[in-house]
């Protein structure tokens, strides 16, 4: 009996084989937690670009995200600009698909215009900053070999150091690194390098709040370590389940937000 | 102190040679540590305003020091499967390389595209990959040639030519990168022409050349000395010493340079030479040896009375040559002044050396041997001696005829000067047959040219670019600068706007125009913005959209074509008033302003050399009048050279600039030692001989040493003729003639005008 006990205490303490994760299904749990949160999702983006010299311009948004689908499944995002002041009321949809070009769409005031962008490159600056698309809303785990590198603490957090490639050459990087927390599968930093192995563009997830039970980064920095130019972005007003409608992801309303929503 | 020095050398002159050899060897020791530096903006110091405007330009627009060009031509037109298909591959293998900039390689595969089909809007690369069939061939035809941002830039007018535009990392290096493209390109077999060019290449290659020209020219030049010296003096043991003296100096002076942490730039790679050609004044030191030898008959006496009567004027040489590269140390061409105090560093030396090693040396010849080649020596045997004598007979006899006959050649050489034209090309320092200029020539044929300048346009406030009138106003300038010959394409954030506008209209060509309210333009550049590559809009607005920057590629590296956009400019501006500041900038620019450092700089030093030549001579001669004297046939042989550059047509660029004011140092000392003897001639023989009389066997007896100068100068720069650059050519030939014309001058023109002003000259000089 005593040594039975022994066994199962000596049992309970080894790891089991079964929960160790590998690479992919770190970055998978990390893609739910950091991109899929909440059945919809909504903030006030305020990103400042800041220029090597210290030159600073800003771009002021709404971004809505709706998930329809389990993680990894399809997302439709909808923004709104409002600074720089020219682009003020600009407006911007995107359908994103596992596995196949997004659809996106924006409204160009002054021509009072809505227009197909077609989305060949995921490579491709979002609005001007050192945060692409991909960065923004996330690429397919898929598309990269993921494997653990090493465990080691990052600001005495307890992280999962992953090292994704990408299998083909479409990416805007060679490689990259990823912090993943373990307790809550937030990246907490990311560097990428490129296809020569140099330090390209360095992630840090500056501040996490837990709203609405889902621990969300609500600052966080690309920097480009070959220009020097880096962008903040701060997530303010950030809420979960709002309950967005379908409809809003149309053309009408890329012309005519809905105020409650915008606001 | 100089007179001990002789005589401890002949006392002791096995320590002189070994005391030399020692500190050769130390300098030696340097010489691993060589750099070399062909980075024409190092041409000004690093502080200079228009280095600091351009790397403010380069940061704020995010721009790149250096770019490669790779230009690809096929007769047939590059718009067909096969070379569609190398294009690819080739820009694929460049974007992998080290030190490529591979985020911001232009070429049709990266090159950002703005189109629009079934109320689509499409911004990404050209052509992502190469096609597959003839209708995509067909359809990236229509892209390219519906596209003006295309046009001149990466396809020519004709579809034959196509270029990849490769930017460099920081400090990486152009030379490798071009070779490994050379690498690339080669491994496609097809009926394409590949060029590889831009100022890196250029800038390795001359680099390249360099080296080979201080390693093979130097020794080169050396041993047509070393058969010159050989054959004047027919001792093997004095043609050494000569030797072993310049490569001693030029062994000291690299040795320091290199040791001070300088980088061996154009100008100093030609040192070697230039110190060897200055060492051939000791040769008015064995001249007069062999004459007083073949007199008193005994060695040591020889040597003592050489040096008492030659240390005047070859210390007086010595003095105005290290004078005259001296001045370029005020000079504002950093590779310039570095090139002044290294060879003002090894003249001293030389002369350190005149007085030491090569006595010394003299103490080790043979006296038999030195009684049969100094046999020869004598004034009235000689048929050399007695030609120059002739000539100095000639110009003493007739001075006035040799006057007239100067005067002439004088107002001719004005004339000729007033057609000289200022220009430096780098390009142009390479020979036509070079790979790099058919490479330049080529791109500058079939594309929008290869040099390239900025017009940086700065508004009042953030966001002013945006306003339309700003947008329009770019756009009119960039058609008034396109009316110059010079200009070939030019680019701005206007064509991106107007671009994005047409294709927004269904590619209406109505719509190829600037549209009329700003928050349009923000719309659309922030509309690019989301889909184009960074760079797209760094390159050509600043974030604050307060500053655009307009491209302008020009067909010739000539610094003259940027002046004549800046004066489009300035035109421009003054006829269509917009509170904007639009100042130039980029390499371009930086030519031009070296270009007028250079004119400053020759100004300057002309004038400072000019002054301190005629302060050295009247300090030599105590007297102003035979300073004044001295001076002419010096200014004549100038204005000749000047004349002759100016008939041909050559350019007058930084090397020869140099070269004139150097010239004065070097030209100079025919006069020094014409004078000096002359004079001392006088004081010895006093009225025992007739004035002509005196002329004459100055001529030929000094003169023999200064003709024997003036050929080993000239045959040690001959060389330089010979020289794959046209700098070092030019040089050469400068050189040359320099040596053969003030030589004969002296010769001829200094009697002629000793004659003419002899009772000014000789009464009062004398009389002292």
């Amino acid at each position: 009996m005593k040594s039975r006990f022994g066994c199962l205490l000596l049992a309970a303490c080894l790891p089991l084989p079964a929960m160790a994760l590998t690479g992919e299904e770190v970055m998978k749990q990390s893609q739910a937690a950091f991109l899929y949160p909440g059945k919809d999702f909504k903030a006030r983006v305020t990103m400042k670009l800041i220029g090597k010299d210290g030159g600073e311009r800003v771009r002021e948004l709404v971004m809505l995200r709706k998930n329809f689908g389990a993680p990894g499944g399809e997302q439709k995002y909808f923004m709104v600009f409002f600074k720089p002041a020219d682009v003020k009321d600009m407006s911007f949809m995107t359908n994103k698909y596992p596995a196949k070009d997004d659809d996106r769409w924006m409204f160009i005031p002054a021509v009072n215009m809505v227009k197909r962008i077609a989305a060949q490159d995921k490579r491709s600056s979002f609005v001007g900053s050192d945060f692409t698309y991909e960065d923004v809303s996330g690429r397919d785990i898929d598309d990269d070999t993921h494997v653990i590198e090493r465990e080691e603490k990052l600001g005495g957090r307890d992280c999962y150091v992953v090292k994704s490639t990408p299998k083909t050459a479409d990416a805007d990087f060679g490689h990259k690194l990823t912090w993943v927390d373990k307790a809550n599968f937030l990246p907490l930093k990311e560097d990428q390098f490129d296809r020569k192995n140099a330090a390209y563009k360095a992630f840090s997830a500056d501040e996490v709040n837990t709203i609405k039970g889902h621990p969300t980064i609500i600052r966080r920095t690309m920097k480009n370590q070959q220009t020097g130019h880096r962008t903040e972005a701060a997530y303010a007003n950030t809420d979960y389940d709002l309950g967005i409608e379908d409809s809003l992801f149309s053309e009408r309303f890329l012309r005519q937000p809905p105020r409650k929503w915008i606001e | 102190m100089k007179f001990s020095l002789v005589e401890f050398s002949i006392a002791r002159p096995k320590w002189v040679l070994f005391g030399a050899a020692l500190l050769t060897l130390l300098f030696l020791t340097q010489f691993p540590k060589i750099r070399t530096d062909t980075n024409p903006k190092h041409m000004l110091p690093e502080t200079s305003d228009v280095r600091v405007w351009n790397d403010k330009v380069d940061k704020t627009f995010a721009l790149y020091e250096d770019t490669i060009v790779i230009g690809i031509e096929n007769a047939a037109g590059v718009l067909n499967l096969e070379t569609l298909g190398r294009i690819a591959r080739i820009t694929e293998a460049v974007l992998a390389l080290d030190g490529v900039a591979s985020r911001d390689v232009n070429g049709f595969t990266t090159i950002t595209n703005v189109t629009a089909a079934e109320g689509t809007l499409n911004v990404g690369p050209l052509m992502p990959a190469a096609p597959k069939t003839e209708a995509e061939v067909e359809a990236l035809r229509q892209a390219l040639f519906g596209n003006s941002l295309f046009i001149d830039r990466i396809i020519s007018k004709d579809g034959k030519t196509t270029a990849i535009y490769v930017p460099l990392e920081k400090g990486a290096n152009g030379a490798e990168i071009a070779d490994k493209i050379r690498q690339i390109v080669a491994k496609e077999k097809g009926p394409e022409r590949y060029y590889v060019a831009g100022d890196p290449v250029a800038r390795d290659t001359f680099g390249a050349e360099m080296f080979k020209l201080m390693a093979l020219f130097s020794p080169i030049a050396g041993m047509i000395m070393f058969a010159a010296i050989q054959l004047m003096f027919r001792n093997l043991a004095l043609s050494a010493a000569m030797m072993a003296v310049s490569m001693v100096a030029i062994i000291w002076s690299i040795g320091l340079l290199i040791g001070a942490g300088f980088p061996v730039h154009i100008m100093s790679s030609m040192a070697p030479v230039f110190l060897m050609a200055i060492a051939t004044d000791s040769i008015h030191i064995f001249n007069e040896f062999y004459f007083r030898y073949r007199e008193g008959g005994d060695k040591l006496a020889a040597i003592r009375q050489t040096m008492a009567t030659v240390s005047r004027p070859v210390r007086f040489t010595a003095l105005a040559t290290a004078a005259g590269f001296a001045v370029l140390l005020f000079m504002n061409i950093v590779p310039v002044q570095v090139f002044g105090g290294l060879i003002a560093f090894g003249t001293v030396v030389l002369r350190l050396l005149s007085f030491s090693f090569i006595p010394a040396v003299l103490t080790f010849v043979k006296e038999d041997k030195l009684r049969k080649a100094a046999g020869g020596e004598d004034v009235t045997a000689d048929p050399v001696a007695r030609t120059l004598g002739r000539i100095a007979r000639l110009g003493a006899t007739k001075p006035m005829a040799t006057l007239v006959v100067m005067l002439i050649l004088a107002a001719v050489s004005v004339w000729g000067t007033s057609k000289i034209h200022i220009n430096n090309n780098l390009v142009a320092w390479f020979k036509p047959s070079s790979e790099i200029r058919i490479a330049d020539s080529a791109m500058n044929q079939a594309l929008g040219g290869t040099s390239l300048g900025y017009l940086v346009v700065s508004g009042t406030e953030d966001d002013f670019i945006k306003r339309p009138e700003a947008m329009r106003w770019l756009e009119g300038l960039q058609r008034h600068l396109e009316t110059l010959p010079v200009v070939g394409k030019t680019f701005s954030v206007a064509d991106y706007v107007k671009r994005i506008n047409r294709v927004l209209h269904d590619d209406d060509p109505k719509f190829d125009v600037v549209p009329d309210t700003q928050d349009s333009v923000g719309q659309y550049l922030f509309l690019f913005s989301m889909s184009a590559k960074p760079a797209d809009l760094n390159n050509v607005v600043d974030p604050a959209f307060r500053q655009a920057n307009l491209w302008v590629q020009m067909k010739t590296w000539d610094a003259d074509a940027m002046r004549q956009v800046i004066a489009a400019k300035d035109s421009y501006q003054k006829a269509h008033p917009l509170p904007v500041k639009a100042e130039p900038a980029g390499i371009a620019w930086f030519n031009l302003v070296w270009n007028d450092e250079v004119l400053g700089d020759l100004v300057l030093g002309f004038s400072l050399a000019l002054v301190v030549v005629l302060v050295i001579l009247a300090l030599d001669f105590r007297s102003l009048k035979w300073a004044l004297i001295a001076y002419v046939p010096l200014l004549l042989t100038i204005l000749m050279i000047y004349g002759v550059v100016g008939f041909v047509g050559k350019d007058f660029d930084m090397p020869l600039s140099v070269m004139s004011t150097l010239s004065l140092g070097m030209a100079v000392d025919f006069a020094i030692h014409f004078v000096s003897r002359f004079r001392q001639r006088r004081a010895e023989v006093g009225a025992g001989e007739t004035a002509p009389e005196s002329l004459a066997w100055t001529a030929a007896r000094p003169g023999k040493g200064i003709v024997r100068n003036a050929l080993l100068f000239a045959a040690a720069f001959s060389v330089m003729m010979a020289a794959p650059l046209t700098p070092y050519v030019a040089v050469g030939a400068f050189i040359v003639s320099m040596m053969l014309i003030s030589a004969l001058l002296t010769l001829l023109l200094l009697p002629a005008l000793i004659m003419l002003g002899r009772r000014w000259l000789l009464d009062q000089g004398e009389a002292k």
